[in-house]
């Protein structure tokens, strides 16, 4: 600071020097006495006339110590001081002079720009000093009323100065005086103007003597005329502060003509694309714009291009090609016909082979076969030839079969299939063996019915070569055995084991208690064969024609092959019947298939049914019939077929009752109150559920006890139905499982033997420290993660915390930068780019980079242009519409050249 | 029957050679294709694998220099041709394609500190710590004879000799006026001996000097007593000083936006101004862990790259906060100069080890012809992945970058200190009167004021 300080009063003192010469004629100017604004008037006043030199440096009392120093030696000083003080100190308190002070100061300020010029740069400290001056030079203000002499050495007191320089007319006085100079003339040694109080000479001076010479009267008025209209000329700023405001200003400027930028600027950011490419002139981009330029040079390139571009030859070699090519239209169009013909033909032949070729219906391919078959049967009506054509094929294939017998089970797979027995295999493979075997049986039937007439059949135990026979033959045989083998179980079962396990007493009693059951089982059974025996019998007489039908079939040891025949007998024999009979019987066909016990009876209780139905006349009496008999049996099985029937009025009446649900749902109210719907709909539910019920057993009820039965309230339903099943706990079970996945428990910590160990002394002390303290921390971290948990507090509820690791890979933490919403952000990805999806035109401007430049091209600076603000959005439009054509323009700002 | 036929134009079917594609007919119904956005994500994320796999950005280092490189100029006329000046006083141009020396200038006695070119690329103009100013006649005729010759050096074209040491020097765009700075900021013609104007404006040397490519008449300096000044040659005076917390060794104005500057600071961070408001800054580009050398803009204004006393160079994006990429080998040393090439798609740094290292700008870029398919491709593979970007996955797979390890560790560092520091103030202000701490953000915490 001291430095500065010192560097600053240098440049003052310099400055001082420079301007001395100057100092006269600019006096008015530039150079006032600087004193403070009430001084200033105050002298005015005293001395209109004359221009007062007045010490420069006031203000900085250190630039001029030595003026200071000067100062004790003047002999008025010291007397004076006193006095001066006294006045000084009375007026301070003068509320007069305070106001005084507070109305002065913008005047002052206004004026402090005069003092300012020498100021020195540590502001502060002078604006302190200045103030001081001020309250003293207000003061001064008030005391003017008082008597010049006074006024004088008070002003003296407060500047510094000597009393000459306040006294005008006395100055005038003593100008003539010769003052003997001390000092040689420096900055630090006042000069005599200065220790004079005035040096200066004003204009007037130098007018003066012109005053009574002639011929300058011009001058004269002229003087007279600045002087009148002369105005107070601000004093050019310190040279610091000048160029802090020229900064400011230039600053102004520059940011003006730098923010004609801004439009351009935006408008490249908002682009999505910048371009660098365009207006690149790479040369010729074809070939024939290089062939375009050749010229020919040498002698045979000459003599080439003469033949190339002569006319006639030109024209000769179009003749010749247009005549070589030349064709009558009728010509090509009737070759065009014809070969489209062709080509259609084909083209329908070929798809009507795909198509059947892919049509995967047996039923088509069955009933294609059987056309083709039946064409064939009537060709070989038709026509003797291919009749007898037949013949030998069928023949041979007959011989073919005799020699190989390759469809009687001799193949792999047949062999396979019945070493795993028949009974295990399911629909469709017994039905191939069935298929197969009968295929044999058809090509060697001839031999079969010379054996037939020669010998009579062996026995039907051997499933494979059945004979024919009625079913009801059959039925009749079957029965018979069955009789017969029940018979022989009663029997046996009298006897009783002596010894071993089964003769401790109480393991005989239990056997006595099955055996009672088995033999009055086998009562029941004997009785139902015998019935159903007496049945066959009676029908066998009706059925005869439908019997002889059936009768080309051959029948399998397994009995449900023969179910399921009846049951396709049922399919096609019945197919105009009404579809609710049908249904009955293919229901009642199906619970037949289910039931696996295989009970024979039943089945030709069924099979009975079936051929009952098929006379018209007494149609509804067998069905009674057959109700009855099964009422009459209380074996499990017909109750499950009456449950059958019955469900089926059950779906009806369900069917009613959902129609009747719909129309409750629509005669709701439309609130769209899901929760009231879904009670309702439970409620409809439950409501139908229990007619079910009571339908159910209504239909037990026809073929039991209608009245016994009571029909059981509703909390008790609920009882029975969740009787034995704790549901809270089952809950509660649940969610700890859940929580024991989600947070998972911290295994307990094993010492393994050997480890860490090393005497049996360690082995007191049990697990190490750390582990214990581990699992206990591990404990309590899962602690306070339950306990964190949203379904803490809940009872009722599970709230899953689980998170879906593969699910949140494609999940931001937070939204990303340039997005505001989150739907925007999932906009932004929503259409795929790629081309699989997207037409090629669409392609480029989808995948756009954000810079397109080419590489190896000088990309130079921006270049002003200007740009219209309002026409953006059609610019943009023009933008998108050029970069459709070809990228090659976009963002016009941008100059491009080549490299 | 009706036989439905599909009629196509054989002109639009017809290949003109065996070469072309078939033309292929899709259905572009979305619903046909649910899985689209789920094959697109695996691609992006195959893209980003694919990136970084082809990810060999270093091309080739330019040995020759025997003392560290200094400074570097690009001929804004010629793409292969760039000039360095080391700190023993040699100067060189160098042909990128072959990565040789194509000549020399000899004659500094000093350490060069600036090298510049002319805009019509005929004038070089290098300054240094001898107190000179050399100007040399680089056009690319003289200069593909002197190559051809067995000579190989050139003679400048004339010496202005100064009083104080040179540091940088930069040329304006489109005319003969150059700046070079020192003691103060001198503008200089290519036809006069003596500097046209100076400028000073407070005490300390200056460091850097920029033109605005843009905006010719602007240009940016940045001293010593850490201020960046701003001068305007139409004003005929300097414009306006700001004054950070530490020095800004170099200062790049974005060639796009005549507007913006970004100036490479010595805390490690880039700052990004708007010369209109020098109280904050636009961006704060952050990551270097040591004082950022020296910055260079892309010709396309988009993003710039920084050499680092880290020994690191990083490309940023002009508009984001931390780099895109980080280039190191293990040779390399403090990096003094970097610069973009004039396409933008190489970047050249010099550095300590008396080598300059050429670099791609986008590390798995292919070089060479890329036919219009394989552009195609990559275009599509640049969309999904910016596309994706955001995932979990395909962002870690893109951000990820291998580190030396001192930097790693400083960068850890670093982030443990401002995160405490963070914390205390976070604390303070939690302790304290509502409103009684306020925290300056990033962009105006390092700015200590801006003068007029």
């Amino acid at each position: 600071m001291p430095e500065t300080k010192r560097k600053h009063r240098d440049e003052t003192n310099h400055r001082r020097g420079h301007s001395k010469p100057n100092k006269n004629a600019r006096k008015k100017k530039k150079t006032g006495p600087r004193l403070p604004s009430s001084l200033q008037k105050e002298l005015d006043r005293l001395n209109p006339t004359t221009s007062i030199e007045i010490d420069q440096d006031i203000d900085s009392a250190d630039g001029d110590a030595a003026e200071r120093e000067l100062l004790p030696q003047d002999f008025y000083e010291y007397e004076e001081q006193h006095a001066e003080e006294e006045s000084k100190k009375n007026k301070r308190y003068d509320p007069g002079s305070v106001d005084q002070l507070q109305y002065d100061l913008p005047i002052e300020r206004s004026d402090e720009s005069e003092d300012e010029i020498i100021q020195s740069d540590d502001d502060n400290v002078d604006d302190d000093d200045d103030g001081m001056e001020r309250t003293g030079d207000a003061a001064d203000g008030d005391s003017s009323e008082e008597g010049d002499g006074r006024h004088t050495r008070m002003l003296q007191g407060i500047t510094g100065m000597p009393s000459e320089a306040f006294e005008g007319k006395k100055k005038r006085k003593m100008k003539d005086d010769v003052i003997p100079e001390l000092y040689p003339e420096s900055e630090y040694n006042p000069s005599r103007d200065v220790v004079d109080g005035d040096g200066q000479i004003s204009i007037d001076d130098l007018l003066n003597p012109l005053q009574d010479n002639p011929g300058f009267g011009k001058l004269r008025k002229r003087i007279q005329q600045i002087e009148n209209n002369s105005k107070a000329i601000h004093a050019p700023l310190r040279t610091a502060d000048q160029a802090k405001v020229e900064r400011k200003a230039a600053y102004e400027i520059s940011k003006k003509e730098v923010t004609k930028w801004q439009q351009i600027i935006q408008r490249n950011r908002e682009a999505p694309t910048l371009l660098f490419d365009e207006n690149i002139d790479l040369g010729f981009s074809t070939v024939g714009a290089i062939a375009s330029e050749f010229e020919p040079r040498t002698e045979f390139e000459r003599k080439m291009a003469a033949l190339v571009s002569d006319d006639k030859v030109m024209e000769a070699y179009k003749k010749d090609a247009y005549d070589a090519w030349q064709v009558s239209v009728e010509e090509e169009k009737d070759r065009q016909s014809r070969i489209a013909k062709m080509r259609s033909l084909l083209f329908r032949h070929e798809m009507k082979a795909k198509r059947i070729k892919k049509i995967k219906s047996k039923t088509y391919h069955r009933l294609l076969k059987k056309d083709r078959l039946k064409t064939e049967y009537s060709n070989i009506q038709m026509d003797p030839e291919a009749a007898k054509e037949f013949v030998m094929k069928q023949e041979r294939l007959r011989a073919e079969e005799r020699m190989t017998l390759r469809h009687k089970n001799q193949n792999l797979w047949a062999k396979r299939i019945l070493t795993r027995g028949l009974n295990s295999q399911d629909e469709g493979t017994r039905a191939a063996i069935a298929d197969q075997l009968q295929r044999h049986a058809e090509l060697t039937r001839k031999m079969h019915s010379m054996k037939d007439s020669s010998s009579s059949s062996d026995d039907s135990s051997d499933g494979d070569d059945e004979d024919a026979g009625s079913d009801q033959e059959m039925g009749s045989k079957v029965v018979g055995k069955a009789i017969e083998k029940t018979m022989k179980v009663i029997q046996d079962d009298h006897e009783t084991p002596k010894s071993g396990l089964l003769s401790l007493p109480f393991m005989r009693r239990g056997l006595e208690k099955s055996k009672k059951a088995a033999v009055e089982e086998a009562n029941l059974a004997l009785q139902e064969y015998k019935d159903s025996k007496k049945k066959l019998e009676n029908s066998v007489g009706s059925e005869g024609p439908e019997a002889t039908s059936i009768s080309g079939r051959r029948v399998f040891g397994a009995s449900k092959t023969q179910i399921s025949d009846a049951g396709d007998k049922v399919k096609s024999d019945y197919n105009y019947g009404s579809s609710d009979s049908e249904d009955d019987l293919r229901a009642s066909k199906n619970g037949n298939i289910e039931t696996q016990g295989s009970n024979v009876l039943q089945k030709d209780v069924n099979t009975d049914a079936v051929l009952i139905q098929e006379d018209t006349d007494n149609h509804q009496e067998s069905v009674f019939k057959d109700f009855n008999e099964i009422v009459k049996n209380p074996g499990p099985k017909t109750t499950y077929e009456v449950s059958l029937f019955v469900s089926d009025t059950w779906k009806k009446a369900r069917n009613r009752d959902e129609k009747g649900t719909n129309v409750k749902k629509s005669a709701m109210p439309s609130g769209p109150v899901r929760q009231d719907i879904k009670d309702t709909e439970k409620e409809v539910e439950e409501d139908s559920d229990t007619d079910s019920e009571g339908q159910m057993v209504d239909g037990i009820l026809t073929s039991g006890s209608k009245l016994s039965y009571e029909l059981p309230s509703q909390e008790e339903l609920i009882r029975q139905a969740f009787a034995g099943d704790d549901v809270e706990d089952e809950f509660e079970k649940d969610k700890m499982e859940i929580l024991n996945v989600e947070n998972p428990e911290p295994e307990k910590p094993v010492l393994l033997p050997g480890w860490g160990q090393w005497t049996h002394v360690q082995k007191k002390k049990g697990l190490p420290s750390w582990m214990l303290k581990e699992h206990e921390n591990a404990r309590k971290k899962r602690e306070e993660a339950i306990k964190k948990r949203k379904d803490a507090q809940l009872k009722n509820v599970i709230i899953s915390e689980k998170l879906d690791k593969k699910a949140e890979k494609l999940h931001t933490k937070a939204l990303p930068f340039p997005f505001t919403s989150k739907e925007a952000f999932e906009q932004s990805m929503r259409v795929p780019i790629g081309p699989e999806s997207n037409p090629a035109t669409a392609i480029g401007p989808l995948n756009r980079p954000e810079v397109v430049k080419r590489p190896g091209v000088i990309i130079k600076p921006i270049q002003f242009e200007e740009v219209n603000p309002h026409e953006k959005a059609e610019q943009r439009r023009g933008d998108k519409h050029r970069s459709k054509k070809n990228k090659g323009s976009g963002g016009r700002s941008m100059k491009k050249t080549t490299a | 029957m009706k036989v439905k036929v599909i009629s196509r134009s054989v002109d639009d079917f017809t290949r003109e050679r065996s070469q072309d594609l078939q033309r292929v007919f899709r259905n572009y119904d979305p619903s046909l294709r649910t899985q689209e956005k789920a094959v697109e994500y695996v691609r992006a994320l195959n893209a980003v694998k694919l990136d970084k796999i082809f990810a060999r950005p270093f091309i080739g280092a330019m040995d020759g220099h025997i003392d560290g490189v200094s400074c570097m100029a690009k001929n804004p006329t010629q793409l292969k041709w760039i000039f360095s000046g080391a700190m023993d006083g040699d100067i060189r141009l160098w042909d990128i394609a072959s990565r040789r020396t194509v000549c020399q200038f000899p004659g500094h006695q000093g350490a060069i500190r600036g090298l510049t070119v002319s805009t019509d690329g005929r004038m070089l103009v290098s300054c240094g710590t001898d107190c000179t100013v050399r100007l040399w006649n680089a056009s690319a005729d003289n200069l593909m004879e002197l190559s051809n010759s067995t000579k190989n050096s050139v003679e400048p074209a004339s010496v202005h000799v100064g009083k104080n040491a040179y540091l940088a020097v930069d040329h304006q765009w489109d005319s003969e006026l150059f700046a070079t700075a020192g003691a103060q900021v001198d503008i200089w013609n290519h036809n006069r001996s003596e500097p046209i104007n100076s400028f000073q404006w407070g005490s300390d040397s200056v460091i850097s000097v920029r033109f605005n490519p843009g905006e010719p008449n602007l240009l940016a300096t940045s001293a010593n007593d850490r201020s960046i000044m701003l001068y305007d040659l139409r004003m005929v005076s300097p414009v306006r000083k700001m004054i950070m917390m530490t020095k800004t060794n170099s200062i790049a104005w974005n060639p796009m936006e005549p507007i913006n500057f970004t100036a490479a600071n010595e805390d490690g961070n880039c700052y990004s101004y708007d010369a209109r408001k020098l109280d904050e800054a636009k961006c704060v580009h952050r990551d270097h862990v040591s004082a950022v050398m020296d910055i260079d803009y892309s010709p396309t204004g988009r993003e710039f790259v920084t050499g680092s006393y880290d020994r690191t160079v990083r490309l940023f994006y002009y508009n984001s906060g931390h780099s895109r990429e980080i280039y190191h080998t293990k040779r390399m040393q403090r990096v003094f100069c970097v610069k973009f090439s004039g396409d933008g798609s190489y970047v050249i740094s010099g550095s300590d080890d008396t080598n300059l290292r050429l670099w791609k700008a986008k590390a798995s870029e292919q070089l060479g012809v890329v036919l219009p398919r394989e552009r195609k491709k990559h275009e599509y593979h640049a969309a999904i992945k910016k596309r994706y970007m955001h995932l979990p996955e395909v962002k870690r797979i893109e951000r990820h970058r291998h580190l030396p390890k001192p930097i790693y560790k400083a960068a850890a560092l670093m982030r443990a200190m401002s995160d405490a520091k963070k914390r205390k103030e976070e604390r303070r202000k939690a302790h304290s009167a509502p409103g009684s701490v306020t925290t300056q953000p990033l962009r105006r915490r390092r700015i200590i004021k801006e003068v007029e």
